[in-house]
């Protein structure tokens, strides 16, 4: 139990990971009008948990569990998958910040790595599944732009959560789909929700980092 | 008639196999070539003493079937600037025994420079491709890579609503990961919404790997306004990727010129046409 209880933690918007932060493009989208109820918030990031950064983290994260995994090269691939400036400071800054914040609770020291990699990594000790670790990470990551959304589309509280709440399916289903792949079904179609990352570098005025 | 005209071209293809590998290195300050290796379907013209040291793919078997294999590679060495690209764009056509794969692997020497700015491939119904780029760059080599995908030919009416693309790039700088990019377009992905395709069936991904790519972003932004497409672009560390998306080839082709005119020294291959 208190496995789990620790990564509940490291998952938490307490936790200093900062990801209140960013909006994965989120903002952009937004702004321009892609977004404006929770169906198409729901639709969004259904298409980034199963076709984008979702799927892709998952991927790494199950790799970064294994113990025999070459962590350095992992985080050169993670950090070489990044389409755009913002998603490449999005997974940095915040699994340097998580990899600091874990260190401070242990005596080895974790290495700045970009997010998933640096999770993979300090949950390894972890006696869970990785079906459910993956899980937790993408929930977190969902919840986040849940959180974001509902404060600047904006919607009700309700109506993020009933959209959280529906991508509970798509979450289940990518994390049970990740363990096990090899880095060969790395795969992502999600190319507007990479386009709304480049894009939101140009917004003149943004509340999110990314 | 689109739809009978991309089967019977299923129908006439046999299996078929290409392999092109050339080699250039400098000699004198000018290219010269060192090896060259043809076999199958696949060619590779090599520039003509004097001009611009340009190499064109080609594949003589008139289009990718399933099971079919074709694979290009360019080894460019020291101190050259060389452009290759393809001849036509290149057509897949339905698959229905397996899938046709392409593998391009290219080599950028010391000091040299490789765009790699191929002519579009363009997908029928039911088509099934598995991609694999790999750019090896030298430690203070440079490359342009463009990959161009287009869902049918809109203008004539063909719409694509089952496909298989698998389309892997990798850009290696001294071995490591510079550059990494993993399309997977199914099914699924054609109808998954506005973070996905949205209504785009033509798309294309320009990357800038050169140690001074950054600074191009700003100059380039600007260009970015052809009618008929959306494009953005954003920098990293040592990498510029510019990613384009329109409803059919035409627009996206005039956007992507405007581009390339920005990011090169030369002008587009002859074979371009545009």
């Amino acid at each position: 139990m208190t496995d789990r209880l620790s990564l509940i933690q490291w998952l938490s918007p307490a936790f200093p990971t900062g990801g209140f932060a960013y909006s994965h493009g989120l903002e952009w989208a937004i702004d321009a009008g892609q977004i404006r109820d929770a169906a198409a918030l729901t639709d969004w990031l259904t298409t980034i948990l199963r076709h984008g950064a979702g799927w892709q983290d998952a991927v790494l994260l199950c790799h970064a569990l294994d113990p025999s995994a070459d962590l350095d090269a992992l985080t050169d691939l993670a950090a070489a998958l990044q389409p755009s400036s913002e998603r490449l400071q999005e997974t940095l800054d915040q699994g340097t910040a998580l990899a600091q914040a874990v260190s401070a609770l242990r005596d080895t020291p974790l290495k700045p790595r970009p997010l998933p990699i640096a999770l993979g990594e300090a949950a390894r000790g972890l006696a869970l599944p990785p079906e459910e670790i993956a899980a937790h990470y993408l929930h977190a990551f969902a919840s986040n732009l849940v959180s974001g959304a509902v404060r600047f589309v904006p919607l009700g509280q309700n109506a993020g959560q009933r959209a959280l709440h529906a991508l509970h399916p798509v979450i289940a289903d990518v994390a049970a789909r990740a363990t096990g792949v090899t880095l060969d079904d790395l795969g992502t179609a999600a190319l507007w929700a990479d386009m709304a990352a480049m894009r939101h570098e140009t917004m003149q005025v943004r509340i999110f980092r990314t | 008639m689109p739809r009978d005209m991309t089967a019977t071209g299923a129908q006439a293809l046999q299996r078929s196999r290409g392999e092109a590998f050339a080699a250039l290195k400098a000699r004198n300050g000018r290219p010269v070539v060192a090896g060259l290796r043809q076999a199958g379907s696949a060619k590779a013209m090599l520039p003509r003493t004097g001009g611009p040291c340009e190499v064109v793919f080609l594949n003589t078997s008139g289009g990718l079937a399933g099971g079919d294999r074709l694979s290009y590679t360019l080894d460019v060495g020291a101190g050259l600037s060389v452009t290759a690209t393809t001849q036509t764009a290149e057509r897949a056509y339905r698959a229905p025994e397996g899938v046709a794969q392409v593998s391009v692997r290219h080599r950028v020497g010391a000091g040299s420079r490789l765009d790699w700015i191929p002519q579009e491939t363009i997908l029928f119904d039911n088509a099934a491709v598995q991609r694999e780029t790999v750019i090896e760059l030298a430690d203070d080599a440079e490359c342009l890579s463009l990959e161009t995908v287009v869902l049918g030919r809109a203008a004539m009416g063909e719409t694509v609503g089952r496909i298989h693309l698998r389309d892997t790039r990798r850009i290696l700088r001294g071995g490591k990961p510079l550059h990494d990019e993993r399309l997977l377009l199914t099914d699924d992905t054609l109808t998954a919404g506005a973070a996905a395709l949205g209504g785009a069936r033509a798309f294309s991904t320009l990357v800038l790997a050169a140690p001074a790519a950054q600074h191009r972003l700003c100059a380039l932004r600007a260009v970015l306004d052809e009618p008929g497409t959306d494009a953005a672009a954003s920098a990293m560390d040592g990498r510029l990727v510019l990613r384009i998306l329109a409803r059919d080839g035409w627009p996206l082709r005039r956007q992507l010129a405007r581009a390339l005119a920005h990011l090169r020294r030369d002008p587009l291959p002859r074979v371009w046409q545009i």
